[in-house]
């Protein structure tokens, strides 16, 4: 190639003198050319993935290592690639047709699954977003700051996120939240069990002691749907249309994902380590912030602020990416335009969903003794149903030739290993439907 | 590694030699992407069929064993 120019371009090309005017930057070398195309790309699998480290997610993963100490992490190495192959899905489908995920069901499947799977999903988000805002009240309130203060200045500023007018400055700052949970290995760090069995519990599926009973059966479907949210489908979809990826862009947005996925199980695996330390200690808590507020004597109150801290953030960053996928999501069923590239008065249905969302959900928070159990549990069942049913209608568009090619099809393996994970989510949807009805399925713990 | 920044003509091939011209995905010409709007809902093939059939099932228990739920802890089946 040496000696040989070449000009990076995937859009058609109109004739020399009508040709429009493009901005781009020079670079010299092929690696170069790859590593600055690949940071253009960045940001939608990280996003996605990082965001569903949300508040439920803190709770989740702290609790399994306060009851189980590192036994789970071996589920986490196993949702590496389940969450990595179910996106991958995604992003082909959202290059492929420069659509949102609710516009593709609504279009390919009728108007009922449509209306049905927008339905389910703004369910479901809304009363997630609820848990943010709970989480982030618990969290400032454990700082000694009043939630009537520290939920609204939370909400004004996840307004004030996207209503720049430019996808690329929402991007870069939800980039930014999502790095800051790096702090989470530091945290990982301070408080690390030993490194033989953090390696062998990682490495080797086991059962804790005490056999599969129902209190672990709830953990390990509550795990799997923490690290799997509906959400996801529509939000990555939706967020490639808007950053209106390439075909060329493909492979990027593959490492971009996957790049995603193995920090997003890392912080995991970090939160589970920290909640070791609550077993350890022989801490019984009721939330993150307690535990946090509990270890203070042992850990110092660096790691306590820290803890408290990146609740926030988890909350802060699944409430943005949960309520984008809405307004998006109806946005495109609805026919609205519906892009962070435009400026609020240009697409005023899509932000005022967004805002609506983020608004409403605060303000439920605050209401003197919500039911915020009731929520939490709602929000459980609701997600139940609507995961298995958000990958059938991922998977049967995936193997849509009339609708993506042979190109961009599902190759049989693709299929063998979604077809798995799909049952397995049933079965999993099905256990856990099951423990509620007859609660003796499993032996208590 | 030295960006230069660069406005060029789209149609233009001739980059300075061993360079490579790079753009952001929002600032390139948009793409044409699969046209969808031809095309109306997915053939019911079997195995689709098969699957919507599967999802339907699945919701309609899950709804019930919900519902189930609900009555139980309103007592309607007897308190435990």
């Amino acid at each position: 190639m040496q000696g040989k120019v070449i000009a990076i371009s995937t859009a058609g090309i109109g004739t020399p003198t009508e040709a429009p005017v493009v901005r781009g930057k020079i670079v010299r070398s092929k690696w170069a050319r790859n590593l600055l195309t690949f940071l253009m790309v960045f940001g939608p699998g990280l996003i996605v993935m990082e965001a569903d480290n949300d508040a439920g997610a803190v709770s989740t993963y702290v609790q399994a290592g306060a009851q189980y100490g590192t036994k789970l992490l071996w589920l986490l190495l196993l949702l590496l690639p389940t969450c990595y192959f179910i996106q991958e899905m995604v992003v082909r489908l959202g290059i492929a047709t420069g659509k949102g995920h609710a516009a593709m069901i609504y279009q390919r499947f009728g108007k009922w699954w449509g209306l049905f799977s927008l339905f389910d999903l703004e369910a479901v988000n809304f009363l997630t977003l609820v848990t943010e805002f709970a989480a982030i009240a618990l969290a400032v309130s454990h700082m000694g700051i009043s939630p009537y203060l520290g939920v609204p200045v939370a909400a004004v500023g996840l307004t004030l996120m996207v209503l720049t007018g430019s996808y690329l400055r929402w991007e870069r700052i939800t980039v930014f939240l999502c790095l800051l949970d790096f702090a989470w290995l530091v945290i990982a760090f301070r408080l690390r069990p030993g490194l033989g069995g953090l390696v062998h519990d990682t490495l080797v599926p086991g059962v804790p002691v005490g056999g599969i009973t129902s209190s672990l059966m709830f953990l390990v479907i509550a795990i799997v749907g923490t690290t799997i949210a509906p959400w996801q489908l529509f939000f990555q979809q939706s967020c490639i249309a808007d950053k209106r990826l390439r075909f060329a862009d493909l492979t990027w947005a593959r490492l971009d994902t996957f790049l995603g996925a193995v920090f997003t199980i890392v912080v995991a695996a970090c939160m589970m380590i920290a909640g070791t330390a609550a077993l350890v200690h022989g801490i019984n808590f009721a939330d993150p912030a307690q535990m946090a507020n509990d270890l203070r004597p042992f850990v110092g109150e660096v790691i306590r602020l820290g803890i408290l801290l990146l609740m926030i953030n988890a909350a802060v960053l699944g409430t943005t990416a949960i309520s984008l996928s809405s307004a998006w999501a109806y946005g495109e069923v609805r026919g609205w335009p519906h892009s962070l590239q435009m400026p609020v008065k240009k697409a005023k249905g899509f932000y005022a969903t967004y805002i609506a969302c983020v608004a409403a959900a605060a303000a439920i928070v605050l209401i003197p003794r919500a039911p915020l159990q009731l929520i939490i549990l709602g929000v459980q069942v609701l997600a139940g149903i609507i995961l298995p049913s958000a990958i059938i209608f991922l998977q049967l568009l995936l193997n849509d030739k009339e609708l993506l090619g042979e190109k961009y099809v599902n190759k049989p393996w693709n299929n063998w290993v979604n077809w798995t994970i799909i049952v397995v989510l049933f079965a999993l949807s099905l256990i856990l439907a099951a423990q509620v009805v007859a609660p003796n399925l499993f032996p208590s713990a | 590694m030295n960006f230069m920044p660069a406005t060029m003509n789209l149609n233009m091939t001739e980059v300075p030699e061993n360079h490579y011209f790079v753009v952001h995905p929002l600032d390139d010409v948009e793409e044409e992407k699969v046209d969808t709007s031809t095309l109306g809902p997915m053939p019911m093939t079997t195995s689709v069929k098969v699957s919507l059939i599967a999802l339907r099932g699945y919701l309609a228990l899950m709804v019930l064993l919900v519902f189930y739920h609900v009555m139980d802890l309103a007592g309607v089946f007897g308190k435990h």
